[in-house]
């Protein structure tokens, strides 16, 4: 440390000079002759050493990197807990995109088919059913028609138009 | 002082290099290189904190806390700029912080206390008491800003030049100045009422 001479020489104001702080915050007569000469060094008696926080260095420094492992564990667990969620949201987006595209599809209006000839209605396969078979006819309303053969074997048809008979005869 | 002289010169054959190496291999993933960048700050950053908030076990926690953002941090730290400038800058963003919300709540209790002197006993020769500065700074300092109080810490009690806060605070050197300067006002106006025995000292200059 310099001597209270040679700090009383070299005080300037706002002096920055680590010997002259050094003296003005170890020596309590220069101190009050410091502040005398200006009354700013009042303040800057404070300040110089370095702090140490209550319970020592070491103490500290364990307390800050616990903190640091809880976050470091923390920040793995977030980590592996957002890969999912993100899946998810990606599956999500799929489904609602082929959802909406299924909606959108039915709502397109169609073109009508092409209307099909009555032909074509008649050409449906037709279920068989077994009708009674008539030997006999004799009736005064009826209209008898007999279909002419090409031979003594072709099949002999017989139609009757006649309203009073049943439909589904 | 050495730790002062640090921050002013930008060399390359300080600790800074080290603080740098360090850094390097905390952002490959070593954690004791990390507790070893803590062991070496850790007065540093308590010592401000302290100093500007004025209480230790608070200053531990928002020690505690720096060095906690600064882990979450380091990736940004930028190696062109000198290692304690960006961690005081820390110190200062986390304090300040923790000083508006706390002045916030206590704006009303501060507003209160007086330490009562009789003219008669500021007319007596002032003896000072070394022990009583910090204290009476700290009951002075609560009207003060948390950038004006934090300013004046580190210029009157960490020694670093006007030009070194303004990189600190990312302001300019005349704002700093400006703080430092109504601080010191608002210092003497709270000495005048609340220490009129130390407030001679400034009237017997004048």
């Amino acid at each position: 440390m310099i001597s209270c001479q040679a700090f009383r020489e070299n005080l300037r104001p706002g002096s920055n000079d680590a010997g002259v702080l050094e003296h003005l915050r170890k020596c309590d007569a220069c101190l009050d002759w410091a502040v005398k000469a200006d009354p700013d060094n009042f303040f800057r008696a404070i300040g110089g050493e370095e702090l140490v926080p209550p319970g020592g260095i070491d103490a500290f420094t364990d307390g800050v990197m616990a903190q640091v492992r809880v976050r470091q564990t923390e920040g793995s667990v977030k980590h592996r807990f957002l890969i999912p969620p993100r899946r998810l949201a990606a599956a999500a987006a799929i489904t609602a995109t082929l959802g909406i595209a299924a909606l959108v599809y039915d709502r397109v209006p169609k073109p009508l088919p092409p209307a099909r000839p009555p032909v074509a209605a008649a050409a449906r396969p037709v279920a068989l059913t077994t009708k009674p078979v008539v030997e006999t006819y004799q009736s005064q309303n009826a209209t008898i028609v007999e279909m002419p053969t090409e031979g003594p074997h072709d099949t002999k048809v017989v139609m009757i138009f006649d309203d009073s008979l049943p439909a589904d005869l | 002082m050495a730790a002062v002289l640090r921050l002013m010169i930008p060399t390359n054959e300080s600790v800074e290099p080290d603080d740098r190496e360090l850094v390097r291999t905390i952002r490959n993933g070593d954690d004791a290189a990390f507790e070893q960048l803590v062991r070496r700050k850790t007065s540093k950053v308590f010592s401000l904190c302290c100093r500007v908030i004025g209480n230790a076990e608070d200053a531990k926690d928002i020690s505690q806390l720096v060095f906690i953002k600064l882990w979450e941090n380091l990736g940004k730290y930028d190696p062109a700029y000198a290692f304690d400038t960006w961690l005081y800058r820390m110190v200062t963003n986390v304090a300040i912080d923790f000083m508006r919300n706390k002045q916030s709540r206590e704006n009303a209790i501060n507003s209160n206390l007086r330490l009562v002197k009789t003219s008669a006993d500021a007319e007596q020769s002032v003896v000072i008491q070394r022990k009583e500065i910090e204290n009476v700074f700290h009951a002075v300092s609560a009207v003060l800003s948390p950038k004006q109080k934090t300013i004046f810490v580190m210029r009157e009690m960490d020694d670093l030049s006007s030009s070194e806060i303004a990189r600190i605070l990312g302001c300019r050197e005349s704002t700093v100045r400006n703080h430092l300067f109504n601080a010191r006002k608002l210092m003497q106006q709270q000495l005048k009422k609340r220490f009129p025995e130390y407030s001679r000292l400034w009237k017997e200059r004048t």
